[in-house]
């Protein structure tokens, strides 16, 4: 493929034209540019992990910047704080004295721990969360594949997360551990069916699964308000599948209100209550790049992913995903957290219920137009 | 409000009634300085209270005092009525010093469980019949009884850790059923101290609870016998609710000495303390909605943070006022310690600020907890206490008010300035998490209403009249075998002291009255056949502190 961009015309509105999404993609670009596709398949390896190393620092970057430090500001913030301000810039250096605190914290492995699976959970934690960027278009050029079958790959690898928290859950030797494991299946199950039911919906709308396309296809304009066109994001086109995903997406990362698979006060820290030290800082990285994944997976498929105007793709694209991590955090400081069984109730009677009345609703509309 | 528990007017018991009724069960009288005592054989324990309650009206087992004489022990039933706690009957309970064996009261009142756990705890009295004959406070293996005559205080308690059941056993798993056994505490966020709770589940279903307390023993009861009425006693009581109802607790003991000792208290004084125990309830109640929300939110939340920064502005009043931010010691035998804070006008304007701040305040926190739908599924209808459950757990305060007992001592045994004021008793017929919850976001608007008016009084009192103390003798020395029980409405419900004089200068023996004891006492009703984050809720809408509960 050669190194052309093509840039998307938004005709309709008359707007100039704005750079949209490559059609290159990150690691084909990296071997252009540092010629390593000159030498075969091994250089197009080595330039694919290039590639999937960029992508995953900066979504470690991301997270390492949220959790010591965003966390704290924001719920500062909403609590009349000020929270962390001594070291460096509105306390930003405390990102490094949190990294070096929690890596040489004592490494505690209860005795009866069931030990390659107590070991492994937080890996497959995290590594489940990365995975799923690799389908992300986050624009500028940063993509690092664009399969077929993009949507459905997301949904399969975050939903491996399942498993890393059951096996935190049942090797930890805790009963507290125990009892959020349980909750974190019996909750990702119930939410996991409306999640992916609704990202159909999307489905049905773009007629396709690739993000690729997906996003592309947003990228009509829907009405024009006083010479600014609305796009067709999905957000605004359906409003209604939007919310249902949103709500379905924090159940399925395990935040307020549905954070009942650790809730503090009732089960200690759950699955979590018997990992210190670096097991400790890869399950809350994992669960960290789990908003953060859930944030680019609305993005992409309801906001049009790194479309915006003036600024650059990956800047809007980031923006986004941190505006998903703010409204976490904002219900966080803001809603109590329900029940276990209401939980599961309102999965299970209540978001199934809509997301498939939604996606019948979808299907009848799109056949109808088209 | 219709509660189906309309306070009725009680039925006036006099005497002679009480005489016929107790009959020639009746050995001798012992009459206490706050109600006719009856002395009756251990044997009788639980005929006697039971016409008592069922004929004469006698629905609240108070306190129960245990102690021992010379040449006997003796354990005291402190009754009064829900209805009108100022009737009151003490029935004095006498056992041998060689076999101190005594009927137990718990079939008539549940709350005698932990109470006479209690006792044999610390005292040593065998209560035949009783359900569950373990210590309470002290660790099972301890040796001796700290509150008898022959305790040895020097003996060292030489039985080593591997010698104790280990608390955190591995299971109460039996092969029938699928139950699992969890210690909740000492250490989990939700205790609010160092609690341990022993759970069954059933799943997620809570089977099973059994509260195990004494973490934070301390022995106050002790202390305060070790101290002098006039001013050692004072600072105990500081300790007990420590979270910010020092005031509350030290106007406990206040009355009890000064009843005790004949001490009058200038209005004046009245009207501060007054107003200085109402600021206390309004931050031990900012701190229980805070803390409660903390336990449905999950996470130091908004509403937590709210909490605290209200809570602080009280605590800086009270700073101003009694020098302290927690431990006060403001309150005399006979008055407070001194005047309002001078410049007189600035300690005043700065309480009035906070008062009219409140009613947005509250408006917020009825937005952010009570007008929040989630926070309403999550509290109605769990945690049932019914007010008959209740009554038999001696439940008081917030707790029995928001399962519409209409009962506040402020009100029905008048003490302080209280009957001079105009304000309202909180109640809610809902019984549940919920309503307790209501309760004090309401009784937070009430004390306002009171310390409002007491700020008024204090603006306007001449200046050659403000006597904070009256003249009380440098020495108090009551005379030997005067008894008393006194109680006031504490931020947790009611707090009461009893105390035995023996002509000496320092208490025979003190007993307190805990109310986060009983109302603790009756968490397995609130919590069983219920989910952990409801036991958890019902645990937070107690508002109990274990420094009152282990003393």
């Amino acid at each position: 493929m050669t190194g052309t961009t093509v840039a998307a015309t938004d005709a309709a509105s008359g707007l100039p034209a704005v750079p949209l999404q490559d059609t290159v993609l990150l690691p084909e670009r990296i071997g252009e540019l540092t010629g390593l596709d000159g030498f075969g398949l091994g250089g197009e390896l080595l330039a694919t992990f290039l590639a999937a190393f960029l992508i995953g620092n900066l979504m470690l970057a991301m997270t390492g910047v949220a959790g010591p430090w965003a966390k704290r500001k924001i719920t500062a913030a909403f609590t009349d704080r000020i929270a962390v301000n001594r070291l460096g810039p509105a306390g930003l250096f405390i990102i490094v004295a949190d990294s070096v605190r929690l890596l040489s914290k004592e490494l505690i492995i209860p005795e009866n721990a069931d030990r390659p699976a107590y070991d492994l959970a937080p890996i497959v934690v995290a590594a489940s969360a990365l995975l799923g960027f690799a389908v992300i278009p986050m624009g500028s050029g940063l993509h690092l594949a664009d399969p077929e079958v993009g949507l459905a790959y997301v949904f399969a690898v975050s939903g491996i997360a399942s498993l890393g928290l059951v096996m935190a859950g049942y090797a930890s030797a805790n009963k507290y551990s125990l009892l959020g494991g349980l909750r974190a299946v019996a909750q990702n199950i119930a939410y996991e069916i409306p999640l992916v039911i609704t990202g159909m919906s999307v489905v049905i709308f773009a007629g396709t699964l690739q993000m690729g396309e997906i996003v592309a296809a947003q990228h009509e304009t829907l009405v024009e308000i006083a010479g600014i066109s609305i796009p067709t994001w999905y957000a605004f086109v359906n409003p209604f599948a939007f919310v249902l995903f949103l709500v379905a997406n924090f159940a399925e990362v395990g935040r307020n209100p549905f954070d009942t698979p650790e809730a503090p006060t009732e089960i200690v820290a759950g699955y979590q209550t018997e990992y210190s030290s670096v097991h400790f800082v890869l399950i809350y990285l994992g669960e960290f790049l789990h908003i953060f994944l859930g944030g680019a997976i609305i993005a992409t498929i309801f906001l049009g992913g790194p479309a915006g105007p003036v600024l650059p793709g990956i800047v809007w694209f980031i923006i986004k995903i941190w505006a998903v991590f703010f409204a976490t955090q904002w219900l966080r400081s803001a809603v109590p957290r329900v029940r276990i069984d209401q939980l599961i109730e309102i999965g299970w009677k209540g978001l199934l219920v809509l997301s498939f009345a939604n996606l019948i609703l979808t299907a009848v509309i799109v056949g109808l137009i088209a | 409000m219709s509660t189906g528990l309309e306070r009725q007017p009680a039925v006036e018991v006099t005497e002679d009634e009480l005489e016929a009724i107790v009959g020639d069960r009746a050995l001798a009288r012992d009459d206490h300085l706050n109600a006719p005592g009856f002395v009756i054989r251990p044997d009788d324990v639980q005929d006697v209270l039971k016409d008592l309650r069922d004929e004469a009206g006698f629905d609240h087992l108070a306190n129960l005092t245990a102690q021992e004489y010379p040449d006997r022990y003796e354990s005291i039933y402190h009754l009064r009525k829900y209805a009108d706690p100022t009737q009151e009957v003490s029935v004095v309970v006498p056992t041998t010093t060689d076999e101190p064996v005594s009927q137990t009261a718990e079939p008539v009142f549940r709350t005698a469980d932990w109470h006479e756990r209690e006792a044999f705890d610390l005292v040593g009295i065998d209560y035949e019949g009783h359900p569950d004959p373990r210590r309470i406070l002290l660790p099972e293996t301890w040796q001796g009884h700290p509150l008898s005559r022959d305790y040895d205080q020097e003996k060292p308690q030489l039985v080593t850790l591997t010698e104790h059941a280990n608390p955190i056993q591995p299971d109460h798993h039996d092969d029938e059923s699928d139950t699992m056994f969890l210690n909740i505490g000492p250490h989990h966020p939700a205790t609010h101290g160092v609690l341990h709770i022993e759970t069954v589940l059933d799943g997620e279903t809570v089977v099973d609870v059994d509260p195990d307390i004494g973490y934070l023993h301390r022995c106050e009861e002790q202390m305060c016998q070790q101290g002098t009425y006039r001013h050692q006693i004072m600072p105990y009581p500081d300790r007990w609710d420590y979270v910010s109802a020092g005031l509350l607790n030290e106007w406990a003991y206040a009355r009890v000495a000064e009843d005790l000792a004949d001490i009058d208290v200038p209005e004046y004084a009245q009207v501060i303390r007054t107003m200085g125990a109402e600021l206390s309830r309004i931050a031990s109640h900012m701190l229980a909605l805070a803390t409660f929300a903390l336990d449905v939110y999950g996470d130091f939340t908004a509403i937590f943070q709210y909490g605290m920064r209200d809570r602080e502005v009280v605590q800086d009043i009270l700073e101003d006022l009694t020098g302290q931010r927690l431990m006060f010691n403001y309150f005399r035998l006979g008055g407070v310690a001194w005047d309002l804070p001078e410049p007189r006008e600035e300690f005043i304007e700065k309480t009035r600020d906070f008062l009219d701040g409140l009613p947005a305040k509250v408006d917020e926190y009825n937005d952010l907890l009570t007008a929040n739908e989630i926070f309403q599924i999550r509290t109605h209808d769990t945690g049932i206490l019914e007010p008959e459950v209740a009554k038999q757990y001696g439940c008081t305060g917030p707790v029995a008010r928001g399962s519409g007992i209409d009962y506040d001592l402020r009100r029905d045994d008048p003490y302080g300035y209280y009957e001079n004021l105009e304000w309202d008793v909180v109640t809610k017929d809902g019984c549940d998490n919920y309503s307790r919850v209501l309760v004090r976001m309401q009784e937070v608007e009430e004390s306002a209403k009171i310390i409002e008016q007491c700020l008024d009084l204090l603006e306007d009192w001449p200046e050659d009249e403000r006597t904070v103390q009256s003249n009380v003798p440098r020495t108090l020395k009551p005379d030997a075998d005067t008894e008393i029980y006194r109680a006031v409405e504490g931020a947790k419900g009611e707090l009461g002291i009893y105390i035995r004089a023996d002509g000496t200068d320092k208490p025979g023996r003190f007993k307190i009255r805990s109310p986060c004891f009983h109302n603790l006492s009756a968490l397995p009703e609130m919590a069983e056949g219920e989910y952990i984050p409801d036991m958890i809720a019902s645990l937070g809408s107690l508002d109990i502190v274990l420094g009152e509960v282990d003393r």
